[in-house]
Order: structure tokens, then sequence, then C-alpha cells
């Protein structure tokens, strides 16, 4: 269980996220929905340890996450992906992915010239599953492309799969279907259902109201760094202050 | 000639092994260092501050090469959280007090006269050892350049939130690589002092590190053969300029100058127009498909 409570977050006299708290269960997809500047992305930051909050705390299945520090974070099995996706860009697609994984003796100094045969050993096993990754999202004909060179959509799930190379047990994902053409969202939604089965959380920043509507489990609505609702995709439609939120008149 | 063709060689062995020192740095991991004299400097005082303190060789050596990655990660300790432009303001500093200090401490090599070191008599040993400096900091920066480390290191140069994201500390890697680098340039020093036969605070000037730059981005700052092959090719420069201001007639400092204002432009002009330099990074390939 993925727990972010009493999350507060100010920049300067703007209060982005006001006691914010929102919970994720093992295999299920949880929606963050909400107009512009609502908070959304400033709480997967702070989730993610990559902001500091003014107050709250996040905790996974029961251990507390430490605030602020996104590479230990990391090491709890969160993984962030990002709006504008973040990649290496001069890197091919293959390196990108690679990077994806933990624990390579190949970035210590000292088994690069000590133990140049286990720094080759896990250099294989990464390579293989790089490559499980890339077929599984369909990107092995770009794999010696460079990030650049993909498409937005492609980009996307390159940031995906960056993440997945982890293993992680959350995935925060910012916008994973915006400018992204339909059939690649149609593909991303059998995607993110996959990895609900395997019993991940996922909690899902999303515009695309219909994605969020198909694939969701559960939805949070911000608004103005507050929660303002929060049920099922059904619950949440026939939430009257919703409409008024997204629409900005009575609904 | 042979004198001359030994001079230039050594000269670009030991700017090389610089110039890698900063491919470590720059290149592949996206440290703008404008101090890339200071370990260089520390180096060659350690050798001075041993010869007139009346240690051997092999300690001035130590202290040199011990305290370059020293200061290192004193120097990219406060820094480490800036982004690349204050990198390039803080370091550039480091390098100017560094030098300033060793003018005004007169006690730990000469201040303003310098000091003179035990001279390589020799050159051609003087040559070898600085053809096997640049051979055993090759290597070590290969080996580092292929490896995962060498591609978390680029992932640092393109994204360092990404990195982050993933598990990896920024800072924690950008220590490494400060260290291993200046201990690179450390050795350099060293060597360099052993082979003028002095130190002094007026051979690392800021222009040195932009004299290494110049070579750096001109060959290609991704790729160890780019850099060696800038420095051949500045450092050529430099040394024939003295030849052009005997043909020519022109006062030396005129030449000199007219050299600096030349590795400016050439600056300039490539970052603007051919940013990978000359030699650019290889694209590394892998099979996709295999199972």
């Amino acid at each position: 269980m993925l727990i972010a409570a009493d999350i507060s977050v100010a920049f300067g006299g703007f209060q982005a996220l006001r006691s914010v708290s929102v919970q994720a269960a093992p295999g299920s997809i949880v929606g963050l929905v909400g107009p512009n500047g609502s908070g959304k992305s400033t709480l997967l930051d702070v989730i993610a340890g990559l902001r500091q909050p003014d107050g709250g705390k996040v905790q996974l299945d029961g251990a507390t996450v430490p605030l602020g520090r996104p590479d230990v974070v990391a090491g709890f099995g969160i993984g962030r992906a990002f709006q504008v996706p973040r990649l290496a860009r001069r890197l091919t697609v293959f390196q990108n992915v690679m990077v994806g994984a933990r624990g390579q003796s190949g970035e210590k100094l000292s088994d690069l010239f000590l133990r140049p045969g286990r720094v080759a050993r896990r250099e294989r096993e990464v390579e293989a599953a790089a490559r499980d990754i890339l077929r599984r999202l369909d990107l092995s004909h770009k794999a010696n492309d460079y990030a650049s060179d993909l498409s937005g959509g492609q980009q996307k799930l390159l940031s995906m799969g960056i993440l997945l190379m982890a293993h992680p047990r959350v995935l925060l994902l910012d916008e994973p279907a915006a400018g992204v053409n339909p059939v690649l969202i149609e593909r991303q939604i059998r995607f993110l259902r996959e990895l609900r089965d395997e019993g991940r959380i996922i909690v899902l920043v999303e515009h695309n109201m219909e994605m969020v509507a198909n694939v969701c489990d559960h939805i949070f609505v911000l608004d103005a760094g507050e929660v303002i609702a929060a049920g099922t995709p059904m619950q949440i439609r026939a939430d009257a202050r919703v409409m008024r939120s997204y629409l900005g008149q009575p609904a | 000639m042979t004198d001359f063709i030994i001079f230039s060689v050594t000269t670009i062995a030991i700017w090389s092994v610089l110039g890698i020192s900063l491919h470590l740095q720059f290149g592949l991991t996206g440290l703008v260092n404008f101090g890339q004299v200071l370990p260089f400097a520390v180096g060659a005082y350690g050798a001075g501050f041993a010869a007139v303190h009346g240690l051997p060789i092999w300690a001035g050596a130590l202290i040199g090469c011990g305290l370059a990655p020293l200061i290192g990660v004193l120097v990219i300790l406060p820094a480490g959280r800036l982004t690349q432009d204050y990198w390039a303001l803080v370091t550039l500093g480091a390098g100017e007090i560094f030098r300033l200090a060793m003018l005004n401490i007169s006690g730990i090599a000469g201040g303003v006269e310098g000091a003179s070191v035990v001279r390589l008599g020799d050159r051609t040993l003087a040559m070898v050892l600085a053809l096997v400096l640049l051979t055993g900091t090759a290597l070590f920066a290969f080996r580092m350049d292929r490896s995962p480390l060498g591609r978390l290191l680029r992932v640092l140069r393109e994204d360092e939130t990404l990195a982050a994201t993933l598990g990896r500390n920024p800072l924690r890697f950008q220590l490494v690589v400060t260290a291993v680098s200046w201990v690179m340039a450390g050795l350099a020093g060293v060597l360099y002092a052993h082979v003028t036969g002095y130190v002094s605070p007026s051979s690392f000037m800021v222009i040195e590190t932009f004299v290494i730059w110049t070579a750096v981005v001109l060959g290609g700052p991704n790729t160890i053969a780019g850099v060696v092959l800038g420095t051949a090719v500045v450092q050529l420069t430099g040394v024939s300029t003295r030849f052009i201001a005997q043909w020519s007639h022109l006062p030396s400092e005129l030449v000199a100058n007219l050299r600096l204002a030349a590795f400016g432009a050439v600056l300039v002009l490539v970052f603007l127009f051919r940013p990978q330099g000359v030699i650019p990074e290889p694209k590394r390939r892998y099979n996709a498909d295999s199972r």
C-alpha cells in the first residue's frame, strides 16, 4: 500500500498542496485528475523525492519513504515518469533502457578494474533484460536510434521501459497519453493493465478522461491543491463539484 | 630536429593527459571545469614543495597527486548542487586562488620566484615517461568510457534528475570522476615539473585552462582520440608560433597573443558549428533481436 498523508507544499506565497492525502493499493491503478495547476505533478514529485514538502509523510507497505531524496526513494521501488520524458537524448534507446537496471557492478570503479568477469556477466544480464523490455514495448526496431530521434509517444513508452528495468513496485506516471497518437494510447492502456495485474501500484496523472475512466480503479480529484473528490470512475462522473472544477461553471 | 620532435612529443603527451582528464569530466560527465589548470598546478607544486623542503622525488609525486583529488573534492562538495555555469565559476576561481596563494606564500615553493626541482636531464627518458603516463591514462579512461559507469556518467551529463530518479546519487559519481581525473592531471603536473626543472606561479595562469579546453573542444570532448588529436594540433601551433615570430620579425609577444586570439576564435567556431569536435562520439550499437 502506498500512502501519501497530509502533504503540504508552498511555492513562496502560493499553496500548491494543502494537506493532501491519497493512497493506492497493490494491483490497482489510481488516477489523479484536476485542472492545470491543481497540484497533481507536484504531488508526484513529493512522492518521488524530487520536492521536499513543508509537511506530510509518504509510506510504502508500512515503511516510511524519505522525503527529498530521489535516489533513495528509487531504492524503495518507486519510479517516476515525467510529462516531458526525461531521457539521455544523446544515447541510444537501448542504452537508455540499460541504465534503468539497478545494481550494476560495472558502475563501481573497483569492480571495473578488479572484477571484470563479474562486470561482464552482469552486463550480459542487463542486455538480455533490455531486449525483453524493448520487445514488450514494441520498440526493438528503434533500439539503436538516438532517444532524441523518437516521436513523443515513443519517448513516453521508452521512459516507462527505463523504469521497468528496475522492477518497480510503484509507477508514478505523469500524463503518459498526452500528445500520443490513438494507436499508441491503446497499446499503453493494455500495458498499464498488464502492469497492474502483476500486482504493481500505478499512480496516473492524466487529462485524457477517456483513458482515466477506462483504466483507473480509483480516482482522486484535485483542485487548487486540495482533494475535492475521491471514488471510482462512476462515482466521480456523478459528482457535480468535479464537473464544475473542470468546466469552470455549474454542471 | 630530433630534440624538437622529442620536445613536441613530450609536450603533447603531457597536455593530452590533461585533455583526457577534462574528457572524463566534461565530455563524459558534463562537469564544466574552468579550473583544469588547478590539479596540474597542485601536482607540480607537490614536486616543488618536495624540492624546497629536501624531500625525495617520490614524496613530491605522492604529495602532488594525492593532494590534487582532495582539493578537487573540496571544490566540488559545495559546488556539487550548483548548475553547470556556477560550476564553471567556482572552478575558475579555485584555480586562481591556488595560483595567487602560491605567488604570495613563499614558504611552500618559492613564492613569486618559483622553485627549482630536479630536471630530467635525459630528454628521451622524459618523453618515454610522458608517453607511459599518457598510455596509462588513456587505457584507464577508455575502460571507464566503455563501461556501465561510462554509460551512467553520460546520463548524468544529459540529465542529472533522470539519474537521481533511477536511484543514483549524482554527487557521488561526480566526486568519483573528479577524484580520478584530478589524479591524472596531478600526475601530469608532477611530470611537467621534472621535465621543465622548475615550478612558478606564472606557468599556471587561467589561460592554460583555456588552452586545454581549446584542444578538447576542437578534437572532440567525447572521445579520447579526439582529445589527443586536438592537443597535438593546439600544442604544435603553440610551439610553431616561435618560428613564425622568427620568420616574420614580428615581436614574439604579439605572435603569442595572436595565437591565443586564434584559439579563442577556434573555440567559438567549433562550439557554433561542430560542437561534437573533429572526432564525434561513436554510436554504440546493440543487437536487440537475438534471443
